[in-house]
């Protein structure tokens, strides 16, 4: 799996809300370049996507958002996680492994027939 | 819950769209140039830095979509955005606007109003009742079919025997006068079975209902009374004490123990009534002897029943023939092949309703029509402006607007027009419901007209139907050809507006010749109607009402007893008689052609065997001797009763039969001489009377007997009284109330009108039914005359470089009038074809919708002509060319005068 892969759809707001939980608020910019680097590098993300994606989390009260300043002086846009963010990334966390592990077990070769 | 939070932000992110885009614009800049910073951190040079971070930001313009579209709800945005817009062009072409609310506004308002109607009288007749669909009229039926109230014995066997009924009960309305002697007033009641509300589930507002120890058969114990809502507020006051206080109802004491709940105003559809009485009380109340409740031939009372939780009609109908089949038989004296049946609470030939559904179902027939010629006229205007639009709607999709979002627009500017002319119809829907009360009969059944006028739910929701229904009829058409709008050759068209294509006439045309024939069936019919009508005022009713007073008196309500009855009319037709200008006196039980029930006594003739099955039921009337010298209908046999003809015990029963009875009953015998027996007893014919009319004036010559008033009348029949002078019936009313007040000055006159107007009843649903479509009928062919001439006047625009033309070559302004008002002739001779074969095809369906009269039961055509009659259609068709010559003729006079100059320099 050298090339960069697409974000599959309905998994780029988990890894949102996952990165706000780890980095504390953050903004649209910065949050885009820690998915990637959280990534390995290995997904591309098309900046453009993830603010729609922001706005959705946002209506939905898991985020919320205030223009704050960057450290380099820059006005940006802050994100930062809710209480009912949190309880949402557990739950969205325990679908997510409960699903891969559910795909493990159909992908991992026969041990024994 | 989340989801829902979402939801309502994006409805407010509609209203503060622009606050949210600047804000995404700020965002999104403050990240390129992060990104920027970063990318000359990393050594690259700012140039290429930005161009860097722009290509990974992506299309600025893909984000900002999605972003608008997850900000706020596209669909509903672009509604409103279509509603704004459809807004602006209405006000902007008010004269289109109004025209098509107007219309629309007529059409919805006329079949709302119809449907209120059918609302109240067919489909929810009674109100205030626990679950009516379960409710249904129960009737006695004669060995003919016909449909007759119950008597009471008939009614116990009933209630005591049916399984599959939750219970039966019977009322019986009648006038009841309430108060002391000098200021009695006249109220309307029903005596019912004690058990009527609680068969009804009627609850009570205040104080109770009648209690299971009520529901009794002994007569005269029941001295309570449940009085109703209206009859609370209007006479109490609302007071909260009623309950527990003395009514006084003719002459005697009755306690108030209930008020029933408001909705609730009888057991008969569109009728208030507002007293309820134990029927036992009757005895007390109308000096009825207690022998005649016990009289299974004394059939008075109206049946209603309430069917078990999962019982169908059929089923109860079953298990009800099958008794009343073995009572028939166990009681053959009297009820010989009598049956009894169930029949949903509208169907009962009994009030109002029996009169209405006729016409009722007629007049919603003609509202659809209307609706349709509604909704042409509308489609037509919508297709001219969509074509005068078709510029700005090719510069929409230039612009990248879809072809269904531009149909949209047209479809949600039609729903908009339909329902500002539905709110404006429906306004109208109360004041125009009131006016059921002209379509009653005159008498005391005006007075009781219950119409729930404000509109309820059922109405409101056919509106909308109605509604939705005008807006696809009128708006797809307009809509699909925008769907169809061939953008390259529009644009191409080089900015000549509006030469409509071939197809696009052709549609409206037919529009057009659709409108005309919907009118001609609307005239058509508005013409057999009123000929219908005029044909049958024209019949000779065998007697003469001109010059005669009838008033009907409710001796009853002042508690008179059989001899104090027959002793009042002596009193009063002696008085009378002497009066100034009084020629002739009389009185008798039923009115001829009257709304009153009319009674039958079941005879066995002397020398004559019935065939099996045979109807003896025959009608009669019970006269005073001066009864047929004053309807001028002459004895051509034998002699009048007189007055030896009495209750004296050596005076013979007597008869007088009519010729259809001699004619049915004594084939070549003479009739007079000849006995007869009725009433338990044998009657000598003493006299023949000429034929005349009874309860129709298209009946066909029924046998009909007379019997002296003397010898048969009885408490539970009515009384009219009779009164011819030499000038105008109305001069009498004085004197007849002084004579009146001079014998008793409890007995008040109630309901004095000319005989003339009174046996107009018999003619009420026929003459509904003509002038619901004379009116209906007016409308449909303004309407296609509007439509007309808008598409000639359309026509006319379109063609204005044409004609200038054909004008400058040389065409004379005679040519061109021709050619504008021969197109017009040519849609409108199109839809005349049509119409004609339509309303031939209706007229067929139309004559067979009767109405049933209270007095028989039996079904009368409404119609009364031939529906081919030539000379209508011939007449309909004349006037509507008149009328579309005239209406291309405004046009084409324009047209004419175009001058050619001016109109090839137009555009």
């Amino acid at each position: 799996m050298g090339e960069k892969t697409d974000v599959w759809q309905g998994t780029l707001a988990l890894m949102a809300l996952r990165t706000l939980e780890t980095m504390g608020p953050q903004h649209g910019y910065g949050l885009a370049r820690r998915i990637e680097q959280t990534s390995g590098d290995l997904l591309q993300l098309n900046y453009g996507t993830l603010y729609p994606a922001l706005l959705k989390l946002e209506q939905e009260g898991f985020i919320r958002s205030r223009w704050g300043v960057s450290d380099n002086n820059r006005r940006a846009k802050y994100y930062e996680l809710t209480k009912a963010g949190q309880r949402q990334l557990k739950r969205a966390a325990a679908e997510w492994e409960q699903t891969t592990a559910i795909l493990a077990r159909f992908l991992t070769p026969a041990e024994e027939a | 819950m989340r989801k829902l939070r979402a939801l309502w932000l994006r409805l407010c992110g509609i209203f503060s769209a622009r606050r949210g885009e600047g804000d995404l614009a700020a965002e999104l800049a403050s990240h390129v140039e992060l990104h920027t910073e970063d990318g000359i951190r990393a050594g690259l040079s700012p140039e290429e830095a930005r161009r860097q971070a722009l290509i990974r930001l992506g299309g600025v313009e893909q984000t900002r979509q999605a972003y608008r579209e997850r900000r706020t709800l596209p669909g509903l945005e672009s509604l409103i955005q279509d509603l704004r817009y459809g807004l602006r062009m209405m006000a902007r072409n008010r004269g289109f606007t109004a025209v098509a609310v107007l219309t629309l506004a007529i059409g919805i308002g006329a079949s709302a109003t119809a449907f209120t109607w059918i609302n109240a009288v067919l489909l929810q007749p009674l109100s205030g009742v626990a679950e009516p669909n379960r409710l249904v009229t129960l009737e006695s039926v004669t060995p003919n079919n016909g449909w007759v109230p119950n008597s009471y014995p008939d009614f116990i066997d009933f209630r005591d025997r049916l399984k599959l009924l939750d219970g039966i009960a019977v009322t019986k309305p009648a006038a009841l006068s309430v108060g002391n002697e000098d200021h009695a007033e006249r109220v309307w009641g029903e005596l019912v079975s004690g058990n009527f509300f609680a068969v009804l589930g009627v609850k009570p507002e205040l104080g109770r209902m009648f209690l299971p120890a009520e529901y009794g058969d002994t007569p005269g114990a029941f001295p309570v009374v449940v009085i109703s809502d209206r009859y609370w507020r209007s006479h109490y006051g609302a007071d909260p004490g009623v309950v527990g206080k003395t009514l006084r109802i003719n002459q005697h004491q009755l306690t108030i123990v209930g008020v029933a709940a408001p909705a609730f105003h009888g057991s008969m559809p569109v009728t208030a009534f507002d007293l309820w009485v134990p029927y036992m009380q009757q005895p007390v109340l109308n000096g009825v002897q207690v022998r005649m409740l016990q009289d299974r031939h004394n059939r008075n009372m109206l049946g209603i029943a309430r069917l078990k939780r999962g019982v169908t009609v059929d089923q109860a109908r079953e298990e009800l023939a099958a008794l009343a089949g073995r009572m028939a038989i166990a009681n053959a004296d009297v009820s010989e092949g009598m049956s009894a049946t169930l029949l949903p609470l509208w169907k009962s030939p009994h009030g109002p309703q029996g009169l209405l559904v006729g016409p009722l179902r007629i007049l919603m027939g003609v509202c659809v029509l209307l609706l349709l010629i509604v909704c042409a006229n509308v489609t037509n205007l919508q297709l001219a402006r969509a074509t005068a639009r078709e510029k700005e709607f090719s510069a929409r999709m230039a612009l990248g607007a879809g072809r269904a979002r531009l149909a949209r627009q047209v479809l949600t500017e039609s729903l908009m027009l339909t329902a500002a002319g539905a709110a404006l119809g429906l306004a109208t829907v109360p004041l125009l419901s009131h006016s059921l009360k002209f379509l009653m009969p005159p008498g005391p059944m005006q007075l009781l007209v219950a119409m729930d006028t404000r509109p309820n739910l059922a109405v409101l929701a056919f509106t909308a139907g109605v509604c939705v229904f005008a807006a696809l009829a009128a708006g797809l058409a307009p809509a699909l050809q925008v769907g169809r709008l061939n953008l390259s050759a529009r644009l191409n068209d080089g900015g000549r507006s509006g030469a409509a294509g071939r197809g696009r006439n052709r549609l409206r045309s037919a529009l057009v010749a659709s409108e005309v024939a919907l009118a001609l069936v609307a005239l058509v019919g508005a013409g057999l109607f009123a000929r219908g009508f005029q044909t049958t005022l024209r019949i000779d009713p065998g007697f003469d009402p001109n010059q005669v007073l009838l008033s009907q008196f409710y001796l009853n309500t002042s508690g008179y007893n059989l001899q104090q009855r027959k002793e009042f009319c002596r009193r009063l037709a002696e008085r009378m008689q002497s009066a100034p200008g009084v020629t002739d006196v009389a009185y008798s039980d039923g009115v001829p052609l009257g709304f009153e029930p009319s009674w039958w006594e079941e005879l066995r003739i002397e020398g004559y065997a019935p065939r099996p099955n045979e109807n003896m039921n025959i009608f009669r009337n019970v006269i005073s001797p001066g009864y047929l010298p004053l309807m001028h209908i002459p004895v051509v046999e034998g002699r009048n009763f007189t007055e030896a003809d009495n209750e004296a015990d050596d005076a013979p029963l007597v008869m007088i039969v009519n010729e259809a009875f001699v004619r049915n009953f004594f084939a070549g015998r003479n009739p007079v001489g000849a006995r007869v027996h009725g009433w338990g007893s044998w009657f000598r014919i003493v006299g023949v009377a000429r034929d005349s009319k009874y309860h129709y004036l298209s009946e066909p010559a029924t046998p009909h007997f007379y019997v002296p008033f003397r010898q048969i009348y009885r408490t539970d029949m009515s009384l009219a009284f009779y009164v011819r002078s030499q000038g105008d019936p109305a001069g009498t009313l004085s004197a007849l109330r002084a004579q009146t007040r001079g014998i008793d000055p409890n007995v008040t006159v109630f309901d004095a009108v000319p005989l003339k107007e009174f046996i107009g009843a018999s003619l009420y649903p026929q003459k509904v039914a003509a002038s619901l479509m004379a009116v209906l009928g007016g409308i449909a062919v303004l309407l296609a005359a509007v439509g007309l001439y808008s598409v000639m006047a359309y026509w006319v625009a379109q063609r204005t470089q044409e004609i200038g033309v054909r004008m400058a070559l040389g065409a004379q302004p005679v040519h061109v009038l021709r050619m504008v008002v021969g197109q017009g002739l040519k849609l409108t001779a199109a839809g005349l074809i049509a119409g004609a074969a339509l309303a031939f095809a209706l007229s067929r369906v139309v004559s067979a919708v009767s109405f049933t009269n209270s007095a028989m039961g039996v079904g009368a055509r409404l119609l009364g002509v031939n529906a081919s009659s030539p000379a209508i259609y011939l007449a309909a068709t004349v006037f509507l060319c008149a009328l579309a010559a005239l209406a291309a003729y405004l046009p084409a006079r324009r047209a004419a005068s175009i001058d050619p100059m001016q109109a090839l320099r137009t555009e």
